[in-house]
């Protein structure tokens, strides 16, 4: 919870692959790299297994951005998860895109071994969204 | 295009053939013209009656037959072209079982809303077209509606310009059914009464509008249950987890603050408005269903043919297309990661 006054913190959900994002995240943890507090990681064992249904959700409860990261096209343990992700993903932000939603979520492809990767893409999500958070309650 | 004339009274002649061939395993849903006005009846064994179109919609006809997979019973459905795309997407998604139905859809000239005040509609195809010219009585999912032609399904009803009928074929089963008209097959000549429907702008909107529009939402979900392409059994928002009740509800409200009840209605209108985006067929249902009056159609339509667009697709043009969300092309979307 915010306090009054003070810049709000953004809160971010993310829907990792188990498979390659989540263990991006591990690996970035034993490298001992830091990302935002705010990011909270929901591991999924496939990024196909997010219905947008949860994005929505996360979305309308509160959630300052939503992410949804999974290994690189082609890349899926499942063979062709990610291919059906994106599909889904990209329509959920054009629907979002029509109600001026769109940069409440990204999508990500970030592989096992791409520690540095994960944290760069997290990081430069969570500071554009403070400063548009910041911004606004200026405004 | 070929196709057979339909002389007065042919139709139902022809549908009458069908059913007496068999009268325990035949059946035809279609439009009744009786004293209380034109509706929807599973004629058995006689048809008696029949009219060709309906010019009042009060729900999309297909969620009667939703579920249907009994096989040994031959059906023949003559349903408005909104129906039966709704009733092809829901073979894709093996909702009906499609092996004994013959599905013919009408041209449709356009439908009242059953909510409005309507004296003395006729129910010819032109004097149809020129009663909704003259007042403004269309809804507003007829008048932007993105396929309105029979050329759906297996067989289709196509009215000339002339006024005269013509049944088209467009499979096997279109073939079938066209053997029950007398007469021969011929090249049809005369222009169309209905043309290509002209292409929607695309849909834009935002937050505000959008809370405006549905703050008289009660969340009664006839949306839902009306809406002939939302079929799941067991239902997202039956349960607690999206929309809770009771001491789920008590909870969420000590754990996050200061809620407006009825609490979801964004969550619930977006989900579905998801959920539905790639098989909605524009049919209005959903607003004629909600009791608040609250322009569903303008929302769903609008976002359902912006996500269809992206994939080139629109809901129950043909029964081989696959639904987007059930396919993918490997090379396709390069700029959908941020």
């Amino acid at each position: 919870m915010a306090e009054d006054g003070k810049n709000k913190n953004p809160e971010i959900v993310g829907f990792a692959c188990s498979y390659c994002t989540f263990k991006a995240s591990e690996m970035a943890g034993s490298l001992r790299l830091k990302y935002p507090d705010g990011v909270r990681l929901i591991q999924v064992p496939c990024s196909s297994r997010v219905d947008p249904a949860f994005v929505i959700k996360a979305i309308f409860e509160g959630a300052d951005g939503v992410f949804v990261a999974g290994c690189h096209p082609g890349d899926c343990h499942f063979i062709k998860g990610n291919y059906f992700t994106r599909r889904k993903i990209a329509a959920l932000k054009e629907m979002l895109d029509a109600f001026k939603l769109k940069d409440k979520l990204r999508l990500f492809w970030v592989s096992a071994a791409e520690a540095r990767r994960f944290i760069d893409k997290v990081t430069t999500m969570y500071n554009e969204i403070k400063e548009r958070e910041n911004v606004r309650e200026k405004a | 295009m070929s196709g057979k004339k339909l002389k007065n009274g042919a139709i139902e002649e022809a549908l009458n053939r069908f059913l007496k061939e068999n009268e325990t395993s035949r059946l035809v849903i279609g439009f009744e013209d009786n004293e209380s006005g034109v509706c929807l009846r599973a004629f058995k064994g006689h048809v008696e009656h029949y009219s060709l179109f309906c010019p009042v919609f009060s729900i999309n006809n297909t969620l009667h037959i939703r579920r249907l997979f009994s096989k040994g019973t031959k059906i023949i459905l003559m349903l408005r072209p909104c129906e039966i795309r709704a009733y092809v997407e829901l073979i894709k998604l093996t909702q009906i079982e499609r092996e004994d139905i013959i599905a013919v859809s009408i041209d449709c000239p356009g439908t009242a809303s059953s909510k409005d005040k309507i004296d003395a509609i006729p129910l010819e195809a032109k004097e149809l077209v020129e009663y909704f010219t003259k007042n403004d009585k269309m809804r507003w999912a007829c008048k932007t509606c993105r396929e309105r032609r029979g050329i759906v399904g297996d067989a289709g009803i196509r009215i000339g310009q002339d006024g005269s009928a013509w049944a088209v074929s467009y499979n096997n089963k279109g073939d079938e059914f066209l053997s029950l008209i007398d007469g021969e097959s011929e090249e049809i000549n005369t222009g169309m009464l209905l043309v290509e429907s002209k292409k929607m702008d695309k849909f834009q909107s935002e937050m505000d509008r959008f809370q405006e529009d549905f703050s008289k939402c009660i969340m009664c979900k006839n949306c839902r249950d009306m809406c002939p392409v939302c079929y799941c059994i067991d239902c997202v928002f039956n349960g607690d987890e999206y929309l809770p009740k009771g001491d789920a509800l008590l909870n969420r409200i000590m754990r996050s603050g200061t809620v407006q009840l009825p609490q979801g209605k964004e969550l619930f209108h977006f989900i579905r408005m998801y959920h539905v985006s790639q098989t909605c067929v524009g049919c209005g249902a959903c607003e004629e269903a909600c009791p608040q009056g609250i322009p569903l159609t303008k929302y769903f339509k609008g976002i359902s043919e912006r996500l269809q667009s992206m994939f080139s697709y629109m809901s129950g043009r043909s029964f081989e297309e696959s639904i987007p969300y059930l396919t993918f092309i490997e090379d396709e979307l390069k700029d959908a990661e941020d």
